[in-house]
């Protein structure tokens, strides 16, 4: 922007205009003369290219020829007439100085964009209107250029334009009124992703029945990662929680978390990722409605379940993920299984396996006798290939029961009634026993029990 | 292969045992896999407890979990 160089150089050749010079430089009394210079400011929002700086007033030369009087000071008497341009400056700095920048709420109308991205608008209302200028720097941190009718508030700070003579309120920023701009924008960017199928429920994937280890996207110092390792380190504490550190709300958010993403990907070693922070407002998530942010969720090569504040509307991040939980702690119920139900399931499993295993064993014997073959005459037959595999098979389930633990030399003790003895308590000297080994029983009487620390009782 | 797949191929061998057609061989093989499965599922299931972890990038640009209270 042509602007700033000038407004700088004037700054600086200058004679140090604060605030307060600025105010009384205007009443051009014993202040240095405005700097020509800062004229271009307000010519480039019609033309680009600056005009030459028009003949600096001539007040001062005459001040250096005659000595001060009243009649000499500018523009109070004919011969000490200003310049247009020095008018329009002189009330350009009066305004600039005596207004702080201010909240302004009103309806945008004949809003044009300049090519090089600035705004040029009205506000008005029911009766008033003020011309205004958003530069691009500024118009660039807007969410979205306002719709023409839109009520918006905004932050102005009131100045003339000197080439047209206008009052003119330079917008610094644009508040969505009645959340317009909000939803126009997340409209947008919507529309665009939805667009090259980044919501498709096709794209979405089932999660790890049991994840290895679970990357966590989110603030180290917020609450949302606390919760996520309490519920993980409660439903399966053999899971990996390894948090990639991202700053979720304000200024440089949405890079932030896009890094993090990238860093977990890159690392290769989670097999499911959750992307949250706790509750906020709108503004505090709108870094999950960002394009760059979104588009890193979407492309994660493992699952994303994103847990991003519960109090407002969805999120694009919501949207572009696999799953969308309500709070970190659902996210995290979600990604981590109750490893409990794991055990019981694969337990389940290996009681059918040995059940289908005997069903199958018995089916080949009924067979066998149904044929009627003397397994010990078809010793060369395929038959006894069979009756070997039987042999086999026994000998697998024999493995899977407590026999085999026997077969070690261990020894299973059951009391008079067959019922297990598993501690010292469950006899008394001189209770009867039976010592179940490999290959048979002893039966046999505690002559004294002794608990493991404690005195001998006979 | 991981947990999960583990346990499908021993859901798929208990299914494949259950159902009536099958040779005795190939039934003895199935159940020496499911048996391998169940063993490795079950191992899988007693691991230590993990610790919580963050992911930081070194100078060098290598990344590594560390823990997050070091």
């Amino acid at each position: 922007m042509n602007s700033r160089p000038a407004r700088t150089a004037a700054r600086d050749s200058g004679a140090a205009r604060s605030g307060g010079a600025r105010a009384t430089g205007g009443s051009g009394v014993n202040q240095p003369e405005p700097e020509p210079l800062a004229l271009f400011d307000d010519l480039d929002a019609v033309a680009p290219p600056a005009p030459p700086a028009p003949p600096a007033p001539r007040r001062s030369e005459g001040r250096a020829r005659r000595p001060a009087s009243q009649s000499d000071e500018p523009g109070l008497s004919p011969e000490s007439a200003i310049s247009v341009a020095a008018l329009t400056l002189a009330t350009r700095d009066i305004i600039e100085g005596a207004v702080e920048p201010l909240w302004i709420r009103g309806e945008v109308v004949g809003l044009k964009e300049h090519r090089k991205g600035h705004w040029y608008f009205t506000l008005k209302d029911a009766s008033a209107q003020i011309r205004c200028v958003m530069w691009a720097t500024d118009a660039r941190r807007a969410l979205a250029a306002p719709d023409e009718g839109m009520t918006i508030t905004a932050l102005g700070k009131l100045t003339v334009f000197a080439a047209r003579g206008e009052l003119q309120l330079r917008i610094l920023r644009i508040e969505a009124s009645g959340d317009g701009l909000w939803r126009k924008a997340f409209e947008k960017i919507h529309q665009k992703l939805e667009a090259e199928g980044l919501f498709a429920p096709e794209r979405k994937r089932l999660l790890p029945m049991l994840p290895t280890c679970i990357a966590v996207v989110t603030s180290t110092d917020g609450a949302a990662l606390h919760d996520v390792v309490s519920v993980v380190h409660r439903r399966c504490p053999i899971t990996r929680v390894v948090v990639a550190h991202a700053t979720v709300q304000g200024d440089g958010a949405a890079g932030s978390i896009v890094t993090a993403l990238h860093r977990v990907a890159r690392w290769g070693k989670a097999d499911v990722v959750i992307l949250g922070r706790g509750g906020g407002s709108r503004e505090d998530l709108w870094a999950f409605n960002d394009e760059r942010v979104v588009r890193a969720t979407a492309g994660m090569p493992i699952p994303v379940i994103a847990a991003i504040g519960h109090e407002v509307d969805v999120t694009l991040c919501d949207l572009a993920a696999d799953l969308r939980a309500a709070t970190p702690s659902a996210a995290a119920e979600a990604a981590a299984p109750r490893l409990t139900d794991l055990v019981r399931h694969v337990r389940t499993l290996g009681a059918d396996l040995r059940d289908a295993a005997l069903a199958r064993v018995g089916t080949a014997r009924e067979r066998l006798t149904a044929a009627g073959v003397s397994v010990a005459r078809a010793a060369s037959h395929p038959v006894e290939r069979r009756r070997l595999a039987l042999e086999g098979i026994a000998g697998r389930l024999h493995a899977l029961s407590p026999l085999a633990t026997l077969a070690r030399g261990y020894a299973v003790l059951t009391d008079g009634e067959g019922a297990p003895v598993t501690s010292v308590a469950s006899l008394d000297p001189g209770d009867a026993f039976v010592a179940r080994l490999r290959d048979g029983r002893i039966h046999g009487r505690a002559e004294r029990t002794e608990r493991l620390g404690e005195e001998v009782n006979e | 292969m991981s947990f999960e797949k583990k346990v499908q191929r021993l859901e798929e061998i208990v299914r494949a045992l259950e159902s009536k057609d099958m040779s005795l061989e190939k039934g003895l093989k199935l159940f020496e896999e499911g048996i391998a499965c169940l063993r490795d599922a079950s191992t899988e299931l007693s691991k230590a407890e993990a610790a919580v972890q963050v992911l930081r990038e070194r100078t060098d640009g290598i990344l590594e979990a560390t823990d997050l209270r070091a």
